[in-house]
């Protein structure tokens, strides 16, 4: 394990050391100050807005995140070779790949608190109270990022960078949709609809921006239970691309 | 059986499909050889022969399509297989914006090993790197990557130097300081596979060769073996006041100078005279075209 935590530190200097993520995070931070100056609420419902649609920002950064830092990562390690000197000797694939995702993990993790950190500056400049669970909203933000960054790592291994963004982008806005609105995409074969939207993953676990923004408590029990649920679909999607990554050649 | 050889590779074949996955490419067909313990075996073969294909199959980063790839005895890309390993790679390219000694930290730290800062630096000065130690790799030629990349392969102190053109990108002097560490490598005891088209260099430091062919072995054997069975003499003679050569088959020495003789040509020296690697290339390639 330690060759992979090296390995991971050695991706996170890496990316950090790219415009990416830098790039990225001010493009969060300038919407959630954009968002902050659309007028016409009362300070309430600015606030209610505010929260809303910066968790939303939010959330969106961690989705352009996964794929600005993952899409790329092992198809420029293929063509620049440089997985070759790594896979060969000191790394077996699964260090690899962990590795990688450990690094990248980091990256986008620490872009979303900083991004939580600008949410919660805005808020104070604006006179509206931080509720209490902005951090743990954040939070499982982060674990729904990790799981886009998964989903982007897996893709990568047998699909080009231009075409993981509009792959990862679908199942994205297709773990966002109800049973409902799944079923009502085919209404006249509802069974089958209902059995895609079981497998697929159910991104609205990590979404407490509502309840946040209205007041509502969020107990401890389903942000431990999302969590676990996030955790658990991000390992399945790094053993699904630990297995594409296997069956591959490295020519 | 179970080999304990460093390499064994027995009827290797790879194909591959060609992009519109409509043609079939064999780039290695039935190749089998060793590398014993401490020995150095060259792999010679034109760009395109199969070297790089082979190379992968016996590092693990190609499954073979049919044969076998052992290392002591176990498939390559195993954890104790790969300890034992270092890989000079045809063209290296690392993450661009870490220093020499930052890579050998963290390749180093990722094998176990236990050097220091110190160890890394002793170890970029004998690859001719000493005053590059902290530079980025952006600011590193062709040459220098190739000589760094020759550092991470020999931090660990090898059994197995698996080496694809490592002096491809080096100018002569780095070419000699090269095959000098080959030579101290496996003076040390390490077992080295070299693959090249450079055959001067080769030359200079194997113990045997295989030399592909369009995927194929087309010879194989030590350099006494290859050389010294095509062992050749050069006559010098003088053809109307002109100096003329002829080199002949030293069976054939004897019948050539009588013939010479015979034509009223005088002969004015007689030369024992090996042929180069470069020519047993040339001709098992040649024969096969």
């Amino acid at each position: 394990m330690k060759a992979v935590l090296i390995f991971s530190i050695m991706t996170l200097r890496m990316l950090f050391r790219r415009r990416t993520p830098w790039g990225i995070l001010v493009g969060v931070l300038i919407a959630l100050v954009a968002i902050a100056q659309v007028p016409g609420f009362s300070v309430e419902n600015q606030g209610r807005f505010v929260l809303d649609f910066g968790l939303f920002g939010i959330e969106i950064g961690a989705l352009v995140l996964a794929l600005g830092l993952g899409a790329n990562l092992f198809p420029r390690d293929r063509e620049q070779r440089t997985v070759m000197p790594l896979v060969a000797v000191p790394l077996a694939r699964w260090q690899y790949l962990l590795g990688r995702f450990l690094g990248a993990a980091m990256v986008q993790a620490s872009a979303l608190v900083v991004s939580c950190l600008g949410l919660m500056a805005i808020l104070l400049l604006r006179g509206i109270p931080v509720p209490g669970d902005l951090f743990p909203a954040t939070l499982l933000i982060v674990v729904e990022g990790w799981f886009l960054l998964a989903t982007v790592f897996f893709f990568s291994f047998f699909a080009s960078p231009p075409l993981n963004w509009p792959l990862t982008t679908i199942l994205f806005v297709l773990s966002q949709m109800s049973v409902r609105d799944f079923v009502a995409l085919a209404p006249e074969s509802p069974g089958l609809m209902r059995g895609i939207r079981m497998l697929l993953p159910h991104a609205d676990v990590f979404h407490i921006k509502d309840p946040l923004a209205h007041g509502f408590d969020v107990s401890p029990q389903f942000f431990l239970l999302a969590v676990f649920y996030g955790l658990c679909y991000t390992a399945f999607m790094l053993s699904l691309a630990l297995s594409v990554f296997r069956s591959r050649d490295l020519k | 059986m179970v080999s304990d050889s460093p390499v064994s590779v027995e009827h290797l074949s790879r194909s591959f499909q060609t992009k519109a996955g409509l043609k079939k490419v064999e780039a290695v067909k039935d190749v089998s050889f060793t590398v014993e313990s401490g020995e150095i075996l060259g792999f010679l073969g034109h760009n395109g022969a199969g070297k790089t294909t082979t190379m992968k199959c016996v590092l693990g980063l190609l499954r073979p399509t049919s044969g076998r790839v052992r290392l002591w005895g176990l498939a390559p890309g195993s954890a104790s297989v790969r300890a034992r390993m270092g890989y000079v790679p045809e063209n290296p390219d690392y993450d661009d914006s870490f220093s020499g000694l930052e890579l050998l930290r963290a390749f180093g730290s990722m094998r176990g090993l236990s050097g220091t800062d110190p160890d890394w630096r002793r170890l970029l000065g004998r690859v001719g790197l000493q005053g590059w130690e902290n530079a980025r790799l952006r600011q590193f030629s062709k040459g220098m990557k190739q000589r760094l990349s020759l550092a991470l392969a020999l931090q660990s102190q090898p059994d197995l130097l698996v080496m694809d053109e490592p002096t491809g990108g080096l100018d002569p002097i780095a070419r000699k300081e090269f095959r000098d560490v080959i030579l101290e490598e496996n003076a040390r005891g390490a077992s080295i596979l070299l693959s090249s088209h450079l055959l001067s260099e080769v030359e200079s430091v194997v113990h045997r060769v295989v030399i592909l062919n369009r995927g194929k072995a087309v010879r194989a054997g030590t350099l006494d073996q290859l050389l010294g069975g095509e062992e050749t003499h050069r006559i010098t003679y003088l053809e109307e006041d002109n100096h003329r050569e002829m080199t002949v088959p030293s069976q054939d020495l004897q019948e050539s100078i009588d013939m010479l003789r015979g034509r009223g040509f005088s002969v004015i020296g007689v030369d024992r005279s090996w042929k180069s690697l470069e020519e047993v290339f040339l001709a098992a390639t040649e024969v096969r075209e």
